[in-house]
């Protein structure tokens, strides 16, 4: 018995090595087309004829380019706001429902709309409240002219688009922090003397804050990168950051190569900050689950 | 913990609508003979989607999408399910690099992956560049999360020690221990990980888009080409995107019972 046991550990140890070597295949795949094509963006962003500096980013940031980088911000900040605050009334509602039917329907409504997203969404909006959308036409029938005032092409337009994936991904996220705010919580506030604004000031946010903050996280996160709705939505005339980059990869203007780099760095950072923060928080949040 | 009753059916209605509105109005508009001025579109016709289909690029387009989206499934599948078994099994302490590895995947948005990509691949003598298999292995990194935790959730739900020695006890060695029994056992998290992956390539514009142009149409290059000058064709370009996306979500919803979106199955950056 004790030799066998003996024999076993020897071979244990000689097979700790194979054990890696079985990961090779896919730890070689994510090193060829994450690692270091990300490290080496990184580091031609740093470089340039005259050896590293930051001339790539002094020479990114032109008016036109800060522009679309608070334009990104300011589109990110506004859905993201607006999609959790809406997701988490629309989430609250539907978990209130007493109808099953009608909760069930709703969320795989949600749960399907979330990855309704991109080309034919931003057209789908195109349709809808374009010049001659349906919407439009309705609101001019009853004396309401959306055009020229408003237009979906425009930056305020592509709000309204992203809030079409932020507020069900935001009703994904908060359904099961909402569904674990147990009754018993809520029962024992009101015995205590404690009314529904109380409740929610005083039990209610604080157990969902690192959920709600989580979200918040990941919806800026997911606006900062969206790309493939901006561009058939509005083309080339909205300035935001990944539109910016993505014309630059298809060489339509004019410019030294490493400025790509850079705003993408850029970028990179924001939204790791993001998922970063996203994963910390969540990560929280799972404590009051049980 | 009651909502208001009248407030709480005013939420969903207007929730109803803003969802519901876009899509219904873009099915009408396919089939409509002229919608730009009245509110009720004047009439009904099928010649937008006959047209169409009849045209050459449309098979193609479809054709490309379902052939890309399949070999990036596929492909994840062979690459990532015994790995992940492996990792669980026999080197646990690998498992954090993986978890690192996929919130990286998560988190690059398509456009700086694909500019990433193309910067290193455009640099060295590597057949890469411009090619279908670049796309191939780019979505293969945008989708690796979405294989990775299913299928690594449904290895810790299931006892795979135990399975393991039961089967090697019985004389199986490990490729007929995972073939044999690991994998009846963890088959809903692969299909769960395959449809995410199927119906986030089946959408995918911007590597496509970006890193091989119009070399290779898919159907959402297809559908934004579209857009510019036949806003019918377009319309019932749209409502087949939909409509595959809903099949592939509603069959997610049949195999996981129920689903809740967390990191691994929600796709950042449309």
């Amino acid at each position: 018995m004790k030799s066998t046991i003996q024999v076993s550990k020897l071979s244990n140890r000689k097979k700790k090595g194979v054990n890696w070597i079985a990961l090779f295949p896919l730890l070689i795949f994510s090193i060829g087309f994450q690692v270091i094509p990300i490290i080496s963006l990184i580091s031609s962003s740093f470089s340039t004829k005259q050896g590293i500096s930051l001339e790539n980013y002094q020479h990114a940031f032109t008016p036109h380019i800060m522009e679309a980088f608070q334009n990104s911000i300011q589109l990110s900040l506004v859905t993201a706001v607006l999609g959790v605050s809406l997701g988490f009334i629309v989430g609250y509602a539907i978990i209130s429902t007493d109808n099953k039917l009608v909760k069930d329907a709703l969320i795989a409504l949600a749960d399907v709309t979330t990855n309704f997203g991109g080309a034919p969404l931003a057209f789908a909006f195109i349709v809808t409240l374009g010049s001659t959308g349906v919407i439009t036409l309705v609101l001019k029938s009853i004396g309401v002219f959306l055009y020229p005032n408003f237009r979906i092409y425009s930056i305020s337009g592509l709000a309204i688009a992203y809030l079409y994936f932020q507020i069900p991904l935001m009703i994904m996220l908060i359904l099961p922090a909402l569904q674990g705010l147990k009754k018993e919580w809520w029962e024992a506030a009101i015995n205590m003397g404690a009314n529904s604004q109380q409740f929610w000031m005083r039990i209610g946010i604080p157990i969902l804050g690192p959920s709600l903050m989580s979200s918040f996280f990941i919806l800026f996160a997911n606006s900062f990168g969206a790309y493939a709705t901006a561009w058939t939505l509005t083309g080339p005339d909205v300035n935001i950051i990944t539109v910016q980059i993505a014309s630059l990869i298809r060489g339509e203007v004019q410019l030294e190569i490493g400025l790509a780099d850079a705003l993408a760095v850029v970028s990179l950072f924001i939204i790791l900050f993001c998922v970063g923060g996203y994963l910390f928080l969540s990560s929280k949040a799972k404590r009051f689950r049980a | 913990m009651r909502m208001n009753k009248l407030f709480r059916s005013i939420v969903l209605v207007l929730f109803l609508l803003f969802m519901l509105v876009p899509l219904i109005a873009t099915f009408l508009f396919s089939i409509s003979t002229r919608w730009d001025r009245t509110i009720l579109p004047e009439g009904f016709t099928l010649e937008w989607w006959k047209k169409v289909i009849s045209r050459g690029a449309f098979g193609l387009t479809l054709k490309n999408s379902f052939y890309i989206s399949f070999a990036t499934s596929i492909a994840l599948t062979i690459l990532v399910t015994p790995t992940a078994y492996w990792v669980h099994i026999r080197a646990p302490k690998s498992k954090v690099i993986f978890e690192i590895m996929s919130a990286f995947s998560f988190g690059i948005p398509g456009v700086i992956l694909a500019l990433a990509l193309i910067r290193f691949y455009s640099g060295i003598p590597v057949p890469l560049i411009n090619t279908t298999n670049i796309l191939l292995l780019a979505c293969m990194e945008l989708c690796f999360p979405f294989m990775y935790r299913p299928v690594a959730n449904a290895l810790d739900s299931i006892d795979i020690h135990t399975l393991t020695e039961a089967s090697q006890s019985l004389g199986g060695n490990w490729i007929s221990t995972f073939i044999h029994v690991i994998l009846p056992n963890i088959f809903p998290g692969i299909a769960s990980g395959f449809l995410l992956v199927f119906s986030t390539v089946f959408a995918e514009f911007t590597l496509t888009n970006l890193l091989v142009g119009a070399r290779f149409k898919t159907f959402p290059i297809y559908l934004v080409e579209f857009t510019r000058f036949d806003g019918r064709q377009a319309s019932a370009l749209a409502i087949i995107s939909f409509v595959v996306a809903w099949v592939v979500s509603l069959l997610l919803l049949l195999i996981s019972g129920k689903r809740t979106i967390t990191s691994d199955n929600l796709t950042i950056g449309h």
